[in-house]
């Protein structure tokens, strides 16, 4: 079995690509008047995110990194590094990333790591870059266990899990509109990716594609972007301020606040941090089936339409019961 | 990569990138117009019911009147954030009034008014004082 196995980190490697692609992006919108906008404090700071969030890994990456050597220590298996295990890899690796973000959005506890991600009202390609610094406490790294345990060595899944990120930068733009009908159908993209960040009622909960959006459409959570309903960027609740310490920490300090109130059931306590965002015990907060359910009261006429198929139709329907 | 060039890369890129955002004036904060006011908040709050719009002369915060008591809408970058007034601290500031909210996710706005506005806008913030 190999043990001493080592890959380039690919993000670190793409920072110059990164600049280069913002000052790109920056000068079209300048030079067309469309396809996006910029201001200073935002994009300021989601590079700021960005760049903790490589020193967070690089002092927090030896966590994962020590939980998957031992997880390799464990299998018996050991695909090697071939050509063909790569891909296999970088495919089972993109499904691991649909399900921790899908988790991210739909688990209060991940959602605090992964809502500064959606915390700018901004889409550009300095959005791609405001990533988390807290991800390592959400134990994502659970998720990657089970390639671990059937034989991608854990350096190999952590370069796949790079460049899976490196994907992913430059679908955060609005300078680009579609792309061939073939690209839409399999490729996760600009398009596919706006709606993911929109607070829309309809846009809410979808599109947690990394690579390919076939997954979203496997398991039913793909929405198309519609020409009639443009996307507003941001989160149902937007912050008010630009400080990366607020950004990166606010929703781990609410649910602090949340679970340490007096007076609730240790049930109670456990739903706000593990349900997902938007419970209370009081039904006084929405989550986002219920924000749904609320749109289609005031515009039926969505009823049925892509963003409000299934779970808020029920919602709508019946009571908007959130409360344990 | 060795950290000081990883160093060098990042520092110097946040630098570059937001000095020429600043220089071709994109650090111009939102205008507010009652209309545009409005728009927001319901964008913010789409379940509450407008009843009238404020907007500070300088265009930078609007208060609004709601079904659901007031609310304040400030101008953040190019955008908006709106806060119910529930619970926050009105602190008169040599240029009008800074309010604290007691909120980690929008600690505090400072509000441009004129001395002709300040009673106006102290009455609808706080109409019981």
């Amino acid at each position: 079995m190999t043990d001493a196995l080592s890959f380039p980190d690919p993000t670190q490697l793409a920072i110059p690509f990164f600049v280069a692609a913002i000052l790109i992006e920056f000068t079209w919108i300048a030079l067309k008047h469309r396809g996006g906008r910029y201001e200073t404090r935002d994009a300021v700071t989601s590079l700021i995110m960005g760049a903790g969030s490589v020193a967070s890994g690089l002092v927090l990456g030896f966590i994962a990194y020590g939980f998957f050597m031992f997880l390799w220590s464990l299998t018996p298996l050991d695909l090697g590094t071939s050509l063909p295990v790569i891909v296999l890899c970088f495919v089972l690796d993109d499904l691991r990333y649909y399900w921790v973000h899908r988790f991210g959005h739909r688990i209060r506890w991940v959602w605090a790591s992964h809502v500064n991600h959606h915390s700018s009202q901004h889409y550009n390609l300095t959005t791609a870059l405001r990533q988390t610094w807290t991800g390592t406490f959400t134990f994502k790294m659970v998720v990657s266990a089970p390639l671990i345990l059937l034989g991608f060595h854990p350096a190999l899944v952590l370069f796949c899990g790079g460049l899976n990120l490196i994907y992913q930068f430059w679908i955060h733009t609005e300078a680009i509109d579609r792309l061939p009908r073939w690209f839409e159908a399999v490729m996760n993209t600009p398009s596919h990716h706006r709606v993911h960040h929109g607070r829309n009622a309809r846009y809410l909960d979808c599109n947690y594609a990394g690579v390919f959006i076939i997954w979203d459409k496997m398991f039913g959570t793909f929405v198309p972007e519609q020409a009639s309903e443009k996307v507003d960027y941001g989160l149902v609740h937007n912050i008010g301020t630009f400080n990366p310490l607020r950004v990166a920490f606010h929703e781990w300090l609410s649910i602090w606040r949340d679970v340490t109130q007096p007076g609730l059931s240790l049930r109670q306590r456990l739903a706000y941090a593990f349900a997902p965002p938007g419970y209370s015990h009081d039904g006084s907060r929405d989550t986002s089936d219920r924000i749904k359910a609320k749109h289609l009261v005031r515009h039926p006429e969505d009823r049925g339409t892509p963003g409000f198929k299934g779970a808020a139709d029920a919602g709508a329907g019946g009571s908007v019961q959130q409360t344990l | 990569m060795s950290l000081e060039i990883l160093l060098i890369l990042v520092v110097g890129g946040i630098a570059g990138i937001a000095l020429l955002l600043h220089l071709t004036g994109q650090s111009a904060r939102r205008l507010l117009t009652p209309e545009a006011a409005r728009a927001d908040w319901l964008r913010h709050f789409p379940d509450d019911a407008v009843i009238d719009v404020t907007v500070a002369r300088d265009g930078h915060a609007a208060l609004l009147r709601t079904e659901t008591g007031p609310g304040l809408l400030w101008s953040f970058g190019a955008d908006t954030v709106g806060r119910h007034l529930l619970d926050f601290d009105l602190i008169d500031h040599p240029k009008g009034f800074r309010i604290i909210f007691h909120d980690f996710t929008a600690p505090q706005v400072t509000l441009h008014l004129t001395e002709e506005e300040r009673p106006h806008w102290k009455r609808l913030i706080s109409p019981h004082d």
